[in-house]
């Protein structure tokens, strides 16, 4: 039990750490992506400026120690707009914005298309980040559940028809980075818990998306992270039994700001998965101590067992300044490893 | 040259103002001076607060930018700015006035001033310590002018007090609450905070009616309410809290500077479901920036007495001349009631002391200048704001200079914080809701009772929020005609 089964790719020690997705996005990097709908800059070069961008941010993650590292989302204007607007079908009302991170007005006039092998152009972002690193990538996108609650549309009498319709294409688009290369998937869904009524719903899309790709799976569900804020409140109680159901190894799930209640639910339900226990709050830009990290950790192996703790914050870092990302990532890291030696038979990264 | 004459409703209608004779013997003067006029910028305002820290006609000068390279062929010279307040045109011999103020840019000695400080930021200039002690011993104030601080306000009354606005505010948080309720998602505990509390009757208003309506809606929303009262006066939040003694089960009170809310209160971070705020961010420090040619300048300031007006406080209270301002700073450090022990032979009672802070508070002015902005983003609004959130004002309305509202906007930003994500912000206060009205009027810095006004920056405000995620708006208040009061509203926007 030294090693977290993988699909494919390199074998990681207990506790592996990761990032949820996106990446401290700079003051600057913000001010040139609004340039750019304010006709200052061409797409030729915001788009060598996202190269650069990207590149720093993998290597602050490396340089942090993370396992598992992302390209930090930074060519997308927020964690809807760059999946939407690809979507054969999705029709965006008013392609200029006066603010890069605004929403956005997005319709389907028509039922989209159900076509599997849609490409939505992800591969070439996977693609990039593959060569810029040798450790493993996670590659995120946001799901169909939340994709569509930023959709209008009159075209789907029932709008669960919609998010099914989005799953079909993402599920096209997952195929495409898989043959591409790419082994561990994540699905993100910042709006399901705004609606938990609607649960059972998006895990059905969810099992869509994820339907014959061969990867390895996370399903991200938080309580929003839109301008570093949380967009819901409430307690993870509604994913469950839902969730159960599932096609992912891994769920995803913030705790850092909210405190660690929510453990318990993974003492009343079987869930025998992997968990990716945020144990940085990055709605906040106090740093944790290594310390408190481990103690969180601790706190989550009383009822995970190690080998299937997964450590990440609590969702991504895109707010927080880049000094502040990186110290949090320092800290998660050690304090991943001081718990991890505590282990026994506690092997070292390969 | 350039005259910019800011188009007040005093130019047109029957008795407006003689424009021309205004400006005669000021253009005169200025022609007849071997002054640079390519370098000048005549901008007269009508400054409708009676008492503000203006004279007449003031020089400001406009600091040319360092030169990094002091070999350069054409270093950039200074300009001048004149300001002239029109109501005032016809105090003096403005020709007279012009000349004298010209000479003495080779002569400060001439301009007979006693300085209370060096040149300052607009924020940490010493007016601000005036301001604070105003609120610190508004009982002093209130006692010797014989007014209770909510008389000076707009109207005699504070606009927090209608039952109309209350009523909806309640009804609007009742529904938001069992939509939360409905989803196992309402927290067990209900804040509600208000900033700047005043006397309290706001609050009693508020809670008087939440308890009515919530008996009638039934869902006991009252039993989990928690009611926070902050203030930066002692003194008017130990009234506040005699006013809600009925309440007292559901009331905490903090003292507490506007400006840092989260210091005191950051337990209640994304918990407070209504924040409410009246006549608050007016009173905040402010500085002013102002784009003139294409640069950015902050208007740095430099307090002082006039010699005339320090010679006659000074013999009034028996001071010696020079010691004046020594007698000032012990007045702004330790306020009316210990300055009578401190300088007992000058002031025998709190009565005389204040007197003295009143004489000097209306005699206090204000000289500018403009010193060259290096970069928007080295420019701390506020704590966690930089100037780059000035720059869509600056880039889309040309030449123009307007409160930056630092004291608000750090109070906004804080208490924006706090908030829960189906939370609410009201703020009653005078807001400049349109950039155009920088050019159109002036708004400050006046002179109100003891404390300082300035409208607000409601752009910059609704651009610090949007990038914060909150839709800002702002309405006229709309529960009672012929007021300046304008309701911002702020929530999650997405």
């Amino acid at each position: 039990m030294s090693e977290v089964p993988e699909l494919a790719g390199r074998p990681l020690p207990l506790l592996p750490t990761t990032v949820v997705g996106s990446y401290s996005v700079p003051e600057w990097l913000e001010r040139l992506k609004t340039d750019f709908y304010l006709h200052r800059i061409s797409a030729a070069h915001l788009d060598e400026i996202h190269d650069v961008a990207i590149k720093a941010a993998i290597k602050d993650q490396e340089r942090a120690g993370i396992h598992v590292v992302s390209d930090g989302e930074l060519r997308r204007d927020n964690d809807i707009d760059y999946l939407l607007a690809r979507i054969p079908g999705v029709t965006i009302l008013n392609a200029t914005k006066s603010y890069y991170y605004d929403y956005y007005d997005a319709e389907v006039p028509e039922p989209l298309a159900t076509a599997e092998t849609t490409a939505l152009g992800l591969v070439d972002d996977f693609v990039f980040t593959r060569g810029q690193t040798d450790r493993p990538i996670k590659f995120s996108f946001t799901g169909p559940f939340s994709l569509s609650r930023r959709i209008r549309s009159s075209a789907y009498r029932d709008r669960a028809d919609l998010v099914r319709s989005l799953a079909y294409a993402l599920n096209g688009e997952a195929r495409e980075l898989v043959a591409a290369g790419a082994t561990r998937l994540q699905i993100d869904e910042p709006f399901l818990a705004g609606y938990p009524d609607e649960v059972g719903l998006a895990i059905d899309a969810v099992n869509l998306v994820t339907k014959a790709v061969q990867a390895d799976w996370a399903l991200h569900v938080c309580y929003g992270n839109r301008y570093a804020r949380p967009s819901w409140e409430g307690h993870y109680d509604f994913l469950f039994p839902a969730v159960l159901d599932a096609e992912v190894g891994t769920l995803v799930l913030e705790f850092a700001r909210k405190g660690y209640g929510d453990l318990s639910l993974f003492e009343r339900y079987p869930w025998e998965r992997r968990l990716g226990l945020g144990v940085v709050d990055v709605k906040s830009e106090d740093i944790e101590t290594p310390e408190v990290v481990a103690g969180r950790i601790r706190k989550a192996l009383e009822v995970v067992p190690a080998e299937l703790l997964i450590v990440n914050p609590d969702c991504g870092l895109r707010h927080l300044p880049a000094s502040v990302a990186r110290a949090k990532l320092r800290a998660m890291v050690a304090g991943a490893a001081a718990v991890r030696q505590e282990l026994p038979d506690s092997p070292t990264v390969r | 040259m350039l005259v910019e004459v800011r188009p007040t409703r005093k130019l047109r209608g029957a008795g407006a103002l003689d424009l021309t004779a205004c400006l005669a013997p000021i253009v005169d003067a200025l022609c007849a001076d071997p002054l640079d006029l390519s370098r000048l910028r005549l901008v007269c305002d009508w400054v409708q607060y009676k008492n503000n820290f203006r004279d007449v006609i003031d020089v400001r000068p406009v600091l040319a930018p360092v030169q990094q390279n002091s070999d350069a062929a054409d270093p950039e010279e200074d300009k001048l700015e004149i300001a002239v307040d029109l109501r005032r045109c016809g105090d003096g011999d403005l020709a007279e006035i012009v000349r004298h103020v010209l000479a003495c840019r080779t002569d400060p000695d001439g301009l007979e001033r006693v300085y209370l400080e060096d040149w300052s930021e607009g924020t940490t200039s010493r007016i601000w310590e005036f301001n604070s002690l105003y609120w610190r011993f508004l009982g002093v104030w209130e006692e010797v002018t014989g007014r209770r601080y909510e008389q000076a306000l707009p109207g005699g009354q504070s606009d927090a007090r209608n039952i109309a606005g209350v009523h909806d505010l309640i009804r609007q948080m009742f529904g938001v609450w069992d939509d939360l309720a409905a989803h196992a998602a309402l927290p067990d505990e209900l804040y509600v905070l208000e900033l700047g509390v005043g006397n309290g009757n706001q609050a009693k208003t508020w809670l008087d009616e939440f308890a009515k309506l919530d008996a009638e809606h039934g869902t006991e929303y009252y039993r989990r309410l928690h009611y926070m009262m902050c203030d930066y006066s002692e003194h008017v939040l130990g009234l506040a809290r005699e006013n809600v003694s009925d309440h007292a089960a559901h009331v905490s009170s903090f003292p507490l500077d506007a400006t840092t809310p989260m210091t005191a209160l950051g337990f209640l971070r994304f918990k407070v479901f209504l924040v409410y705020i009246s006549n608050v961010y007016d009173n905040l420090p402010t500085e002013d920036v102002a784009q003139i040619g294409g640069h950015t300048y902050r208007a740095e300031l430099r307090a002082y007495v006039s010699n005339g007006d320090a010679a006659r406080i000074a013999g009034e209270f028996g001071i010696e001349p020079r010691a004046l301002v020594g007698a000032i700073d012990k007045l702004l450090s330790l306020g009316p009631e210990l300055l009578v022990d401190a300088l007992s032979a000058n002031f025998p009672d709190v009565a005389r002391a204040a007197a003295f802070w009143m004489q000097v508070w209306n005699a206090l002015k204000l000289e500018e200048r403009y010193l060259p902005m290096t970069g928007l983003d080295l420019y701390q609004i506020a704590p966690g704001v930089n100037g780059e959130m000035l720059r869509p004002m600056l880039e889309r309305h040309g030449d123009v200079r307007m409160q930056v509202s630092n004291g608000a906007v750090a109070s906004f930003v804080d208490t924006l914080a706090l908030l829960h994500p189906y939370g609410r912000l009201q703020c009653h206060d005078i807001f400049v809701t349109d950039p155009h009205q920088y050019r159109t009027g002036f708004l400050g810095p006046g002179k109100y009772d003891g404390s300082i006004v300035n409208w607000v920056n409601g752009p910059l405000l609704q651009h610090i929020g949007r990038r914060k995620g909150f839709d800002v708006s702002y309405a006229p208040f709309a529960h009672r005609t012929g007021s300046n009061i304008v309701t911002l509203t702020a929530q999650v926007r997405d």
